[in-house]
């Protein structure tokens, strides 16, 4: 055994081996001892080993005293603390060595530092379990499975579980999922391809889970022997990955939907991207698109060219972010109104090196605002020069915009109107109707209502209308206000008011021609019938003096007969005169010249004469029906006046608006108007018993007046006087 | 033919009136003629005999168109007199009127009997003699 051949073979092998003695002082060492421990110590020989390795940990030592007993120890790996507090994994085999005879005289020790090996063991196994990797293989001989620890834990299955190869397929969800890692296998299986794939599994627990597999296989002489590999558990970051997806997919479709083009420009490389939807909007094909900012700038109308580019770049500046509208034009020449808003992002030196944004199309959208914009001018012209008096009217009544027809009927201006309502200057009488209607249009009973009414002119006067009030609804279908519209009914009323007089007045005169007849027969009748009745007697009548009596009475009979034809050739004469003659006539000269005439006869009577008429008052009148009137007025009173007292007449004028009223009062006989009220005026009528009555002269004066477009009315009491009122128009 | 005691005409036209009182005479009508030349002075006349215990006239002729008071308010008034036998007096209204409203009028009054038009013949009164026997 002591040759030199032995040392030196031990010095030779290509491991860490050192043969110690009983006291564990190095007898002989490989050079690779030296070099594995970095000892820098060339000569240990002799030395004990734990003067070369002070740190030695008290098990080891334990270990090798065990061993000098004749005990072996051996291990693959074990992690010792050292003195000195460093962490050391070391790996031996250490046999006992015994002399000639067979004594224990040292040990040998074979022992490798493994430290670092573990060390990225241990890193291996931690970055395993902390990125989710498991380990696995499948030996295609044995058909054994090995699954690692963490695959175990991926697959929710326990340490023990021993995995077999029916039940691992079992785990993939669903047929595609399984088919295709099948797929995967077989082609690693036959032609030795790698993968990396992700796919779903269903654990042992039920829960469905994102993981990634990848693989390879062995090949051993052209066959696969092995596939091994790993699978993580992606779940979460596919998770992500997939809502990230679908909310990218639905960004898409809505951006697409709404036409929305979203845009990315690079400051710094001036490089523009477009989503599918801005070539559209520029009605460009994405092939032609250079993707530079000068390529957007191409598509715009001329005009919006400069304030695109000012707008950019105060966007840019940071003085006001980009949100815009301006036209492009598409290749074919239509122009398109192009709604633009952009963010912009800054490096931390806040440098502008993005703007990311938006385009739509806002063609249509401009279009209809132009048309509502006509339509609302037209509108409001309408309503200004409508011949309608139109007014918005707020919940209150209020008025609160009116168009000129509306202030000319009224007589306010546009400015006076808006601080008035309707209540305001409605006529009391019509309120209420008003106003139950409108509650009923706030009630949702109806949408509009009609109302002839009246309002109060600004002047004073009545404004008859007729109204329509509608409702205006706003976009929720709540009441906004109401509009009003009125046609001046004025004009239209007081042409029914002069066409009712009309109708009066010709009815009136039919009525009086139809009298007229009926008394020019009677009247005439009963003188003509006296007449035969007298011829007949006459000629019967032998005695003289009774012949001579029938021959006075026919004479009477024929002057009564004259006489009547007279009068009513005067009526006759009234009835046919018209307007043209009349003029204005100083109403205070005709009644002095009348007085003047029959001023022997007023004396007769010791009439007094009271006149209270203006000098210069003059009525529109015919002078000779005036003269008439005044006359037969006069004579009446004269007439009839009471036999006790002698006769006052008092004359008195008033004006009232157009018309003058002439009030001719005396203090004789009265008539008994109860009685005779309805004929006064009538023909032929007679009150008194008076031998100068003929019942003529006031049919004729009523005639006259009505001839003039006057009337006369009549007051009186029985034996206190009589008053006539008079009117005519002012000249 | 039986003569009336007393007749009554109320007429404002003395021509007419002399020619009927003449008529009467001739065909003998009856043996007083009662004369009124209105409405007015009719009811006082008639109110007056009938105060005095006398008998009212069997016959009256009525004229229309007469002053103060007419032949329709005399008609108005005639009804109002407080009198049992009033009922038999016999009213004809004479009158030139050919307007049909005074005939249609005429009908509304029952105290009168009929109407007679101007002038008046000696036919018409022994037709009203035929008609009271």
């Amino acid at each position: 055994m002591q040759t030199v051949a032995v040392p030196f073979l031990i010095t030779e092998v290509p491991a860490a081996v050192a043969v110690l003695d009983k006291n564990l002082c190095f007898i002989n060492h490989s050079k690779i001892w030296l070099s594995e421990f970095n000892i820098l110590d060339k000569n240990i020989i002799g030395k004990s080993y734990y003067n070369v390795f002070p740190e030695t940990p008290t098990e080891l030592i334990k270990i090798h005293q065990e061993c000098l007993t004749g005990k072996k120890s051996s291990s693959t790996g074990q992690k010792f603390i050292l003195t000195n507090g460093e962490i050391q994994w070391l790996k031996w085999r250490i046999h006992p060595w015994k002399n000639d005879v067979n004594q224990i005289s040292g040990i040998i020790i074979t022992m490798e530092d493994i430290t670092s090996q573990k060390y990225e063991e241990e890193l291996l196994l931690k970055a395993e379990s902390i990125a989710r990797i498991g380990g696995w293989s499948v030996d295609l001989v044995t058909k054994k499975i090995y699954w690692s620890k963490i695959t175990k834990e991926i697959y929710d299955v326990t340490p023990e579980y021993d995995p077999n190869l029916k039940e691992v397929i079992n785990f993939t969800k669903a047929s595609s999922h399984g088919k295709k890692i099948l797929h995967l296998i077989n082609t690693a299986i036959n032609e030795g391809t790698a993968w990396d794939t992700e796919l779903q599994i269903i654990t042992a627990k039920g829960t469905e889970l994102w993981v990634r597999v990848m693989g390879e296989g062995e090949i051993i002489n052209n066959k696969c022997v092995r596939l091994y590999g790993t699978i993580q558990d992606i779940d979460t970051k596919k998770r992500t990955a997939l809502q990230y997806q679908e909310i990218n997919k639905r960004l898409q479709i809505a951006t697409s939907g709404a036409n929305v083009g979203i845009w990315d420009y690079n400051l710094v490389e001036n490089s523009l991207i477009w989503d599918d939807n801005m070539y559209s909007l520029y009605g460009i094909r994405k092939e032609d698109f250079k993707g530079e900012y000068e390529a957007w700038q191409a598509g715009l109308h001329p005009d919006d060219k400069k304030r695109g580019d000012e707008e950019i770049t105060s966007a840019i500046n940071g003085e006001k972010e980009f949100d815009t509208e301006f036209r492009v034009i598409w290749p074919n020449g239509e122009i398109r109104h192009i709604r633009a808003i952009a963010v912009t992002q800054r490096d931390h030196t806040g440098k502008a090196i993005k703007m990311i944004g938006t385009n739509w199309d806002i063609t249509e959208l401009k279009n209809t605002k132009l048309q509502l914009l006509k339509t609302e001018e037209s509108l409001q012209g309408t309503f200004e020069s409508s011949s309608i008096g139109m007014v918005f009217v707020g919940m209150d009544g209020k008025w609160t915009k009116a168009n000129n027809s509306f202030c000319n009927s009224l007589g306010y201006s546009k400015e006076e109107i808006i601080n008035l309502s309707f209540q305001d200057i409605t006529h009391p009488d019509d309120l209420n109707e008003d106003l139950a209607l409108l509650n009923e249009l706030i009630a949702g009973k109806r949408n509009s209502y009609q109302l002839e009414k009246r309002y109060r002119h600004k002047n004073g006067y009545d404004v008859h209308v007729m109204l329509t009030k509608t409702v205006v609804k706003n976009i929720n279908g709540e009441i906004s206000h109401f509009i009003a519209q009125i046609v001046d009914l004025s004009l239209r009323i007081k042409a029914e008011k002069k066409l009712t007089k009309l109708l009066n007045i010709s009815g009136e005169q039919n009525e009086s021609l139809m009298n007229f007849a009926h008394i020019v027969s009677h009247n005439l009748r009963s003188h003509s019938s006296n007449l035969s009745m007298l011829a007949g007697f006459l000629e019967q009548e032998k005695q003289e003096d009774e012949r001579q009596r029938l021959i006075g009475m026919l004479k009477e009979a024929s002057s009564s007969l004259n006489e009547t034809v007279l009068h009513l050739n005067e009526v006759v004469q009234v009835k046919a005169s018209a307007h043209e003659n009349m003029k204005g006539v100083n109403l205070y000269n005709a009644i002095t010249t009348v007085q003047k005439n029959i001023s022997l006869l007023l004396q007769k009577k010791e009439a007094t004469c009271i006149i209270n008429v203006p000098k210069n008052q003059k009525i529109s009148a015919i002078p000779a029906y005036v003269d008439s009137i005044l006359l037969n007025l006069f004579t009446n009173s004269l007439k009839y006046s009471a036999p006790d007292r002698p006769p006052i007449i008092e004359i008195t004028s008033n004006i009232a608006k157009d018309k003058i009223s002439v009030t001719f009062k005396d203090n004789g006989l009265g008539i008994d108007l109860k009685r005779h009220g309805e004929k006064i005026f009538g023909m032929f009528k007679t009150f008194h018993k008076h031998k100068e009555a003929k019942g003529i002269g006031l049919f004729i004066t009523k005639n006259q007046i009505e001839a003039m477009n006057g009337s006369i009315k009549v007051e009186s009491l029985v034996n206190k006087g009589t008053t006539f009122v008079l009117n005519f128009d002012k000249h | 033919m039986n003569k009336v005691n007393t007749s009554c005409i109320i007429d404002d036209d003395p021509i007419f009136v002399y020619g009927t009182k003449r008529i009467m005479k001739e065909i003998d009508f009856c043996n007083t003629i009662l004369e009124y030349s209105n409405g007015q002075d009719a009811i006082e006349g008639l109110t007056e005999l009938l105060k005095d215990g006398k008998e009212l006239p069997k016959v009256i002729f009525l004229d229309l168109n007469m002053p103060i008071m007419n032949g329709w308010e005399f008609l108005e008034d005639f009804v109002n007199i407080p009198h049992p036998f009033k009922d038999q007096v016999i009213i004809y209204i004479l009158s030139s009127s050919v307007d049909p409203r005074d005939l249609t009028r005429i009908r509304h009054y029952e105290s009168v009997s009929n109407y007679i038009l101007k002038p008046i013949s000696s036919k018409d009164l022994k037709n009203v003699l035929d008609k009271i026997s």
